[in-house]
């Protein structure tokens, strides 16, 4: 068959699904859809690769049925997002997030708004969080130190906001970036942060520990540092819950990737 | 040499003779040899004068028997009359495809190629055509490069077009008076598509690599932009998959006669059933349009289906699960959340109860179910084993994810733009109003960002510090119902009249019921 028989809008939507199918194996073998999206869309993206192969297959049986009038503009719903994928671009980076100012995390900002009136009961009694600390990596239960990796913050996380009592006056090395919101924080707090993804880029939000710091002023915004404190029973509008006394800060590497809490 | 070929399609007796009569008359054709070939033996016969033109007449009965000696008759003529120009009439019942077919072969491949296809219309009769005739017709409307109309009134100019252009969006289409504007575009040259479409995409890649930079500075960060937009895409593809292939699996495995007999009578059972197939599609809202739009095709009531389409997002169990995590396991806020989007889903379907849309939600015009048929007349119908009806249904479902993902990407590309620059404008012009005010404005927002339903519970969550949590839940209620993304992708199918009054309705309806709990007794 020749080229010039082929038709160009069918073989346009084959090539395509093809590429798109492609690609999403690409970023799933890589680990690199994780840029975008949490661990859970792994199926469903699988799933995606099977329906875009499916078109291309039947896409290239009917590349010699004739039609006139061909429109291919329609193509760009799967070629726009490979073109994106495809021009330079970086993750979102700590600066680039944009619900900083809510008051930082939906686990750390416990407090509603509106005052005492309404109660929200988080974190109390456990969280949704209820693996045991043995569980957990980097705890020194005899002398009560944490050192918390890349890989176990949000974990971590849940377990001391979940036991408060137990870890409050234990050592902890936590690895974070430096958030420091002047509408959310007093001026001795900044919080170390990740940036934890419940679906995709589009909700990227801060979770972390409020510190209690002399020389917050000092610090960069958005920088990484490991933090090393003591951990207290804290207070933040009202409401209980742990906060880092700041003993000594280093400059750390950048942790890769984000958070996935549901992930 | 290569004679190029200019195509007439229309219904039998929409004038193709006698425009092509009025055509060969014109003085400025006398001086090129054309060969007129017609499929179809009309009222009006054909008038040919001198002898530069010639026409050969082929009865429907040997096109369908004999298309090769067809093939070797006209070469023939070819070769004898080394003509400038071909013109054919074609038969009005039967696809373009086939004359495609026809000249593609390789007797005539050499020889002859379609340059331009004309369809001919009679604006009194195409409302009527469309509807009844099939599927040449509409392939033969989304086939043509050129439509000119007959009859045409100023009263019904803008109808026609519109339905034309709704089975062709290329289409140009000229009342057949205004003889000079559309011989200037049929002489044009154009570019083939696929070209124009490397050109677009190399023009798109440079426009990236030169604008961010600069835009980047007026505070629009295009790397964010990016990131979010292929954020949404890649969380909403997989759901709108779901969508497409269910909504596909609907049209083809489940006869009309089968709704119309099991599906409950009484509205009221017809939208409890909704609320329960809305809880069982463990989907979000980019999955719930194109099922809405399959079950409206099939004759579901519009209230149960109106109540499947606002219920599904936000009672489904992705919903409740991600909202429970978020809101760390208050399941009052889970309650509440599914509690109040339900009533507000069934209070939007009851108004669809006592008050039934006076005209077609489809499009603006009665024969919209026509057009959006024939919208499928690329689907070769007639297969009945169940590994044609899986065949079929997988070229719906890809017919329906490029209609419907085209409003998606645009959706998700304004939604990534606003959520880069404007939560903050909108959440600092919330500081000092009321209850009402905050309201108004995260459910506003709910309606701009387009967020998926299964994460916008963090999002509310993270706004907890700044707004009232009555205000949280309007966001969470209203946002998965009716959103930018969900607007934009109803209106592929659906009337704008529709679709605002869809948007205010379950706006009003979430906004009263929030309003009232929260008055009522606090939220959470």
């Amino acid at each position: 068959m020749r080229i010039g028989n082929l038709n160009q809008r069918i073989l346009l939507e084959t090539l395509s699904s093809a590429a798109f199918a492609l690609l999403m194996l690409y970023l799933l073998r890589s680990g690199e859809y994780l840029n975008y999206v949490t661990p859970r869309l792994r199926p469903y993206l699988y799933f995606t690769v099977a329906v875009t192969l499916i078109w291309t297959v039947a896409g290239f049986l009917r590349l010699g049925r004739p039609q006139r009038r061909q429109r291919v503009g329609h193509c760009f719903v799967l070629v726009a997002p490979i073109l994106l994928f495809l021009l330079p671009h970086t993750p979102l980076a700590p600066a680039d997030v944009s619900w900083t100012y809510a008051g930082g995390a939906p686990l750390a900002a416990s407090s509603p708004a509106g005052g005492a009136t309404q109660s929200l009961d988080v974190i109390s009694g456990g969280g949704v969080y209820t693996a045991p600390a043995a569980a957990l990596p980097g705890a020194d239960e005899t002398n009560h130190i944490i050192v918390v990796d890349n890989d176990s913050f949000y974990p971590w996380l849940n377990e001391i906001y979940g036991n408060m009592d137990k870890y409050a006056g234990w050592q902890i090395y936590l690895t974070g970036f430096v958030l420091k919101d002047p509408e959310v924080f007093l001026e001795n707090e900044f919080m170390t942060a990740r940036l934890g993804m419940t679906c995709c880029a589009a909700d990227l939000v801060p979770y972390g520990l409020i510190c209690q710091y002399s020389g917050v002023a000092a610090l960069t915004p958005d920088s990484w540092v490991t933090v090393e404190g003591i951990i207290q029973a804290g207070e933040y509008n009202g409401w209980p819950e742990p906060q880092i006394i700041v003993t000594g800060i280093t400059d750390a590497q950048e942790a890769p990737g984000y958070i996935y809490p549901f992930g | 040499m290569i004679a190029p070929v200019y195509v007439l399609t229309g219904f039998l007796s929409a004038g193709k003779t006698s425009f092509l009569n009025s055509l060969l008359a014109r003085s400025d054709w006398r001086n090129i040899r054309i060969l007129v070939i017609q499929f179809e033996n009309g009222e009006e016969e054909l008038s040919i004068s001198g002898n530069s033109c010639k026409k050969i007449l082929f009865p429907l009965k040997e096109l369908e028997r004999q298309p090769k000696e067809i093939a070797r008759q006209i070469r023939h003529h070819l070769r004898e009359g080394n003509y400038d120009e071909i013109w054919i009439e074609w038969n009005g019942i039967i696809p373009l495809a086939q004359l495609q077919s026809l000249l593609s072969l390789p007797l005539l491949r050499s020889r002859c190629k379609i340059r331009r296809v004309v369809h001919i219309a009679d604006a009194a009769e195409l409302e009527k055509l469309l509807g009844r005739t099939g599927k040449a017709l509409p392939e033969q409307i989304a086939n043509s490069d050129f439509a000119l109309i007959r009859n045409e009134t100023a009263a019904d100019a803008v109808k026609i077009r519109k339905l034309l252009r709704a089975v062709n969006p290329g289409l140009r289409a000229y009342s057949i008076e205004s003889y000079d504007d559309f011989y200037r575009q049929l002489l044009r040259k154009t570019w083939p598509p696929l070209s124009v479409f490397i050109v677009a995409v190399i023009l798109l890649s440079a426009v990236y690599l030169v604008a961010a930079p600069p835009l980047t500075q007026i505070g629009l960060p295009l790397n964010k932009i990016v990131n979010v937009f292929l954020g949404i895409i890649l969380q909403a593809t997989p759901f709108l998959l779901v969508g497409v292939l269910i909504s596909g699996a609907v049209e083809i495995f489940i006869s009309r006669a089968a709704i119309e007999s099991r599906f409950p009578k009484t509205n009221l059972a017809g939208m409890m059933t909704a609320v329960m197939a809305g809880f069982c599609l463990p989907v979000c809202d980019c999955a719930t349009i194109p099922v809405f739009h399959g079950l409206v095709r099939k004759g579901i009531p519009l209230p149960a289906a109106v109540t499947f389409m606002t219920a599904a997002p936000v009672i489904n169990p992705v919903v409740i699960f991600s909202t429970y995590y978020a809101f760390n396991g208050n399941m009052r806020v889970v309650a509440l959340r599914v509690i109040l989007g339900l009533a507000a889903a069934l209070a939007v379907g009851v108004t669809f109860v006592i008050f039934p849309p006076k005209k077609h939600i489809m499009t603006d015009n009665s024969p919209a179910r026509a057009v959006c048929e024939s919208s499928y007349w690329e689907i070769e119908g007639g297969e009945t084993d169940f590994l044609g009806k899986i065949s079929l249904l997988f070229r719906h479902a890809q017919i329906e994810f490029f209609n419907m993902g085209k409003f998606l990407a645009f959706g998700s590309f304004v939604s990534a733009v606003l959520q880069t620059v404007a939560p903050k404008t909108l959440a600092s012009s919330a500081s000092g109003g009321g209850l009402i005010l905050s309201l108004l404005i995260m459910m506003s927002m709910g309606f701009l960002l387009s967020l998926c339903s299964s994460s916008d519970a963090v999002i509310a969550r993270a706004f907890a510090s700044q707004f009232p949590p009555a205000a949280l839940m309007g966001f969470m209620i209203f946002g998965p119902m009716m959103d930018i993304k969900n607007a934009l992708m109803l209106s592929s199918v659906f009337s704008g009249r529709f679709i605002a009054r869809l948007t205010f309705t379950a706006f009003a309806a979430c906004f009263a019921l929030v309003l009232l709990y929260a008055g009522a007794g606090g939220m959470y």
